[in-house]
């Protein structure tokens, strides 16, 4: 005999009974695979989705705005203000920037637009035609929408609320959320922006953790006596986003953890058919001396194999879909090997051993504690 | 001391408003090496009596003694080890495994053990009854005598002190039935006790003795 079946003899007889009707235990086994699937490759498939977007979200995690403390009644940021602050993000980049709005023409194209005034854009931005030169003393940057809209070139000269500016560089496309997108507007050098103080300090860390760090750092120092500037971490942005994918996910799993326990039913339902042929079979068990607990682990060790078998090929399937997926979406196959996804293929798995381990237990314990003198009865 | 012995023995049960009794005072003993039959009409008793003595049923009054010991008060846990250390079981329509091969049919009864020696013990008992080049064979391989020699073979894996019989016979033709009366002549001869219910009027050529049952109530 196997030496698998010496050391746990009863699952020679369970195996051999799966076996016995392999068109019906292939079906019960199918609707533990389906259930697998549906709970893994939609949890895959979520965690797919959520990778993407954050993606798309690029590094916003890492970047704070520092506004005037508005319901305080402060109005601009001084020059004090942005000198505290980089102090407190003493390894960030610091941006300070006006804004207003203003008129451009270009040609005959008139259009009222955001206009920045930033002494050190090319610290945050980039061009896509032209250089973005540092600092900016004269001239002008032109977001690409309003490049495009304007059919404005490097070179050309732009009017600012009357004034004319060479346009230096237009500025790349942003992909995504940031904290200073000027897309759609004209970046000046400060000076040639109406007002004192500056309207809000972007802060650029190296990454998210540094970032929260150093809003800390900032509301301590500023805001220490009073309440002087109001920060804007983006990373608060981006966990609400990943707050919303993780409901999405979990309502997706939960959708496929229904078909697992439809598939539940399934072997339930072979589970009792089983039992009920088998009536004089278990009886002769019973005759034998086998203990009812005995019967017991016989018709569970069934449930268990069709959920394992179900499992394992469901788990195996939800791979293959893991990768077809991850490859269209993402380009990545190998995305299907996160951490994460190995979660869900564990959970669905295990998923599927407690259903049929819980679909097992009524039909086994029915034959279990039948009468032998009943079953035996011909 | 007799293998199994039992002292009024008496089973009743409600069926509709009526009370059945199925036995009524049964006193009966059976020695070591005996091969006793209990004839009877149908619905006489004989079987509810057989699974008494098999442990199978409880009885309603009375005793029942297993190689010396009252086996009447045991739990349902205990009756079942009871029967598995002394008592085996040979029925009419054989009750083989169908998924399993020949020796493990005969190995089932042992099976939860983990005992090495199995094995080998049900081969030899399959050699002995002439089995021996149908080890691996599942029972839709056999022949009817073939399946009932397996069921014999079965019966007796766990050396059993009584083997209980229900219709050993009852379906087989005259040629095979003679072969596993024989049988179990033999297996008499070693010293275990066999009881079988039977219609079959050859089962009296090989028994040591008959007692009759007609409405719960032994005659002879």
């Amino acid at each position: 005999m196997n030496p698998i079946y010496e050391r746990v003899p009863w699952l020679l007889i369970a195996r051999r009974n799966v076996a016995r009707t392999p068109v019906r235990s292939a079906l019960a086994a199918l609707g533990i695979v389906i259930g697998v699937l549906a709970i893994a490759s939609l949890g895959v498939f979520g965690a797919t989705l959520q990778f993407s977007v954050t993606q798309n979200l690029g590094n916003i995690g890492n970047d704070l705005t520092v506004s005037p403390a508005t319901s305080q009644g402060v109005q601009s940021l001084t020059d004090r203000d942005v000198r505290d602050v980089e102090r407190a993000a003493a390894s960030d980049v610091v941006v300070p920037v006006k804004q207003d709005r203003g008129v451009v023409s270009y040609g005959r194209e008139r259009s009222i637009v955001p206009v920045y005034g930033i002494e050190r854009p090319g610290e945050l931005l980039a061009a896509s035609d032209g250089r973005i030169p540092t600092p900016l003393r004269s001239g002008a940057l032109v977001g690409s929408g309003l490049a495009d809209r304007l059919d404005v070139h490097a070179g050309n000269s732009v009017t600012v609320d009357g004034k004319t500016y060479r346009v230096k560089a237009v500025l790349a496309q942003q992909s995504g959320i940031t904290a200073l997108n000027p897309g759609g507007g004209v970046v000046l050098p400060p000076a040639a922006v109406a007002g004192s103080g500056y309207d809000q300090i972007v802060v650029r860390a190296a990454d998210a953790r540094a970032a929260n760090a150093s809003a800390m750092a900032i509301r301590d120092r500023l805001n220490a006596r009073q309440e002087r500037v109001t920060v804007f971490e983006y990373a608060s942005l981006s966990e609400q986003i990943g707050s919303v994918f993780d409901v999405v996910n979990t309502f997706l799993v939960g959708i496929g953890a229904i078909s697992l326990v439809v598939a539940g039913v399934s072997i339930l339902n072979v589970m009792l058919m089983s039992a009920v042929e088998r009536r004089q079979e278990i009886g002769v068990l019973r005759a034998v001396g086998y203990q009812k607990r005995d019967v017991l682990v016989i018709m569970l060790a069934e449930a268990v194999l069709l959920g394992i078998a179900g499992g394992v090929a469901g788990v195996l399937l939800s791979v293959a879909a893991g990768l077809v997926i991850n490859q269209v979406v993402l380009g990545d196959p190998l995305f299907t090997f996160a951490p994460r996804n190995l979660g869900y293929f564990a959970a669905a798995f295990a998923f599927a051993f407690v259903t049929s381990l819980a679909s097992g237990l009524y039909p086994a314990w029915k034959a279990a504690n039948r009468n032998p003198v009943e079953a035996l009865r011909s | 001391m007799p293998v199994i012995e039992t002292r009024g023995l008496t089973k009743t049960y409600e069926s509709g408003p009526e009370t059945v009794h199925a036995l009524v005072d049964v006193d009966f003993a059976v020695e070591a090496g005996e091969f006793v039959s209990i004839v009877g009409p149908s619905g006489s008793g004989k079987t509810t009596l057989l699974n008494m003595l098999g442990l199978l049923d409880e009885p309603t009054e009375g005793r029942l003694s297993i190689a010396g010991r009252d086996a009447t008060a045991l739990d349902e846990r205990e009756r079942t080890q009871t029967r598995k250390r002394f008592v085996g079981f040979v029925f009419q329509q054989f009750f083989l495994i169908p998924t399993l091969t020949a020796r493990e049919n005969v190995e089932i009864p042992r099976l939860l053990d983990r005992d090495g020696e199995t094995p080998e013990r049900a081969a030899d008992l399959l050699r002995k009854f002439g089995l021996g080049n149908r080890l691996d064979h599942r029972p839709s391989e056999l022949s009817g005598g073939q399946k009932q020699r397996v069921a014999i073979a079965r019966s007796l894996v766990n050396e059993p002190r009584l083997v209980l019989a229900d219709e050993p016979t009852g379906n087989l033709d005259r040629e095979t039935s003679s072969d596993i009366l024989a049988e179990f002549r033999r297996i008499c001869d070693e010293g275990v006790a066999v009881i079988a219910v039977t219609h079959d009027e050859l089962v009296e050529e090989y028994v040591d003795r008959t007692v009759e049952i007609v409405d719960g109530e032994l005659t002879r």
